[in-house]
């Protein structure tokens, strides 16, 4: 067997939403519904499940074993993926692996959050001992460092940035699902000259925390096709890596593990770059969506800012990008937020995407970003490319 | 006018096992850095074993702590007890040893803060008698703006 013999058989989302009133139990019994509802599942059918972290319920070890207990699950295989943002990507590919290895055949993956209505989250890490005393900003801060030495190795063009941010929140306005309060209008000035947080990020770089929970039926394209899915979307290829260069004391923050990660995905999948159908990169802040156009390929690094210049990213565009308006604009659901843009990436292959429909629907390219270290670039990082099947 | 931050009162310091020796040689103001004789790599923060050979073999040297700003950010928003102090610099300074460390830059104006500049260490009090490393301007290298300002 090989990934590319499993798919994801469905999605479901709830809408994302700021300070609410739905705690992470509920968000996850609605994505679960919402999950049977929309493949044909049973419950009884699904024999795993896998979650991602949450910041509401950090410090709670017995996670996956309390979101499968709240949903009624009895499962052959419940697992958790620890990889910050990456979580909900690599989930996919952990599911198929375990099918793979005959521990299960059909797994749902959960991914909840709400850390806008409660927040458990204690970093134990080396931030409370090496960053808390400098008054470093959390990961504005981090990306502080990262987009200075960028812009002193190959110049920051802020315009080229702004023209990111103002398309995803077009985009995030053709969304229902995503935050209301992020449904309004800005312009490239209003990116320029939005509040400094760390230089040179400034508030409409960042991503707005909020609730909100998305999942997916990962199974056998076999099994799908038993129960009757019509379309579905398969996995062509994959990369991860976690700590690039950890063994070095010096590196190039500027340098991501997509590199790495991108290349795996592409080898897999037999595509490269200009084939992608749509770009659904994981979002935290507007530079990273830069560097990861560099990193996969779309452009040697350095040059993301004429990339960006010469390319339509919006959804009827060269290259749609972040189509329900990547987690800046749609808010990022805690730690489910990584399957925000995973959900997206499915309903535009599933051709479900409405009035933000991309045309090109024969592959989409996700990522995951994960975690922040010490004075490097973030921690890890994945590319999964899909494709869809009927 | 950038913030020494040096009236800020930093909230206790959860120190980890293999921090132990740092924090001690820091009551003298001297700077410690873990080093791995089987490669020559200085690394820093300090972790249970090399990074470059996953073994316990690391020796602790002291260093003189010079180097100069490999990045850096203005902070505009500060959290916890940094709240109200902005704008203050925290730099990834590259020691000359080869390794990397994060901390506020301190006597420096905004004009002056720029990728490449010299600086040194100099050291923060705290109140069990260890010290925060910061960093400063090199005066050797010509670079020392104004006095720090307590």
């Amino acid at each position: 067997m090989t990934l590319r013999d499993h798919v994801i058989a469905g999605f479901a989302e709830t809408k994302i939403v700021r300070h609410g009133e739905q705690d992470v139990f509920s968000l996850a019994g609605e994505v679960f519904d919402g999950l049977l509802r929309s493949t044909g599942f049973e419950k009884n059918d699904v024999d795993g499940l896998i979650v991602t972290p949450s910041l509401t319920a950090a410090g709670h070890p017995f996670w996956a074993q309390t979101v499968a207990d709240y949903l009624g699950l009895q499962v052959d295989f419940c697992d958790q993926t620890q990889l910050g943002g990456c979580s909900a990507v690599a989930s996919v590919v952990r599911a198929a692996a375990a099918i793979d290895a005959g521990l299960c055949s059909t797994v749902a993956l959960i991914n909840a959050d709400a850390p806008t209505l409660e927040d458990r989250y204690r970093n134990y890490s080396w931030y409370e001992e090496w960053l808390d005393p400098y008054g470093v900003m959390g990961p504005p801060g981090l990306f502080g460092f990262l987009s200075k030495r960028y812009e002193h190795q190959y110049g920051l063009d802020f315009e080229a940035l702004g023209k990111l941010a103002v398309t995803q929140r077009d985009h995030a306005l053709l969304n229902d699902n995503a935050c209301e309060v992020l449904r309004k209008p800005i312009t490239v000035e209003d990116y320029l000259t939005s509040r400094m947080i760390s230089d040179p990020i400034r508030l409409l770089d960042c991503v707005m925390p909020a609730d909100g929970a998305n999942g997916f039926i990962v199974t056998r394209e076999s099994t799908a096709r038993q129960h009757g899915v019509a379309r579905y979307a398969v996995p062509l290829g994959y990369g991860e890596v976690t700590n690039i260069e950890a063994s070095r004391s010096l590196v190039d923050i500027t340098e991501s593990g997509h590199r790495i990660a991108g290349e795996r995905a592409f080898t897999a999948a037999g595509l490269r770059p200009k084939d992608i159908g749509s770009f659904h990169p994981y979002d935290d802040f507007i530079i990273a969506i830069m560097i990861q156009l560099e990193m996969l390929g779309f452009c040697p690094p350095g040059q993301g800012a004429s990339f960006i210049r010469e390319t339509d990213f919006r959804f009827d565009g060269d290259l749609p990008l972040n189509t329900g308006g990547g987690q800046i604009s749609a808010g990022q659901a805690g730690l489910a937020g990584g399957g925000t843009n995973l959900a997206e990436a499915v309903r535009q292959l599933l051709g479900e995407a409405g009035e933000r429909q991309v045309r090109n629907t024969s592959s989409a390219l996700v990522t995951g970003i994960g975690w922040l270290p010490y004075g490097r670039n973030w921690s890890s990082s994945v590319a999964l490319i899909l494709a869809p099947q009927s | 006018m950038i913030n020494d931050t040096l009236s800020v009162q930093r909230a206790a310091i959860h120190r980890k096992t293999s921090s132990q020796p740092y924090w001690e040689a820091t009551r003298e103001r001297k700077l410690l850095l873990q080093y791995c004789p089987a490669t020559g790599q200085y690394q820093f923060f300090p972790r249970p074993v090399s990074i470059a050979t996953g073994r316990a073999e690391l020796e602790w040297r002291e260093v003189d702590g010079k180097g100069e700003i490999y990045s850096y950010s203005v902070t505009h928003r500060g959290p916890g007890p940094f709240v109200g102090q902005p704008p203050y610099a925290v730099v990834i300074v590259r020691l000359d040893v080869g390794a990397d460390v994060i901390a506020n830059l301190v006597g420096c104006e905004m004009p002056d803060v720029r990728i490449g500049l010299r600086v040194e260490p100099c050291w923060f009090p705290l109140e069990d008698g260890t010290h925060l490393l910061q960093f400063q301007p090199d005066e050797a290298a010509g670079t020392v703006t104004r006095s720090v300002n307590p």
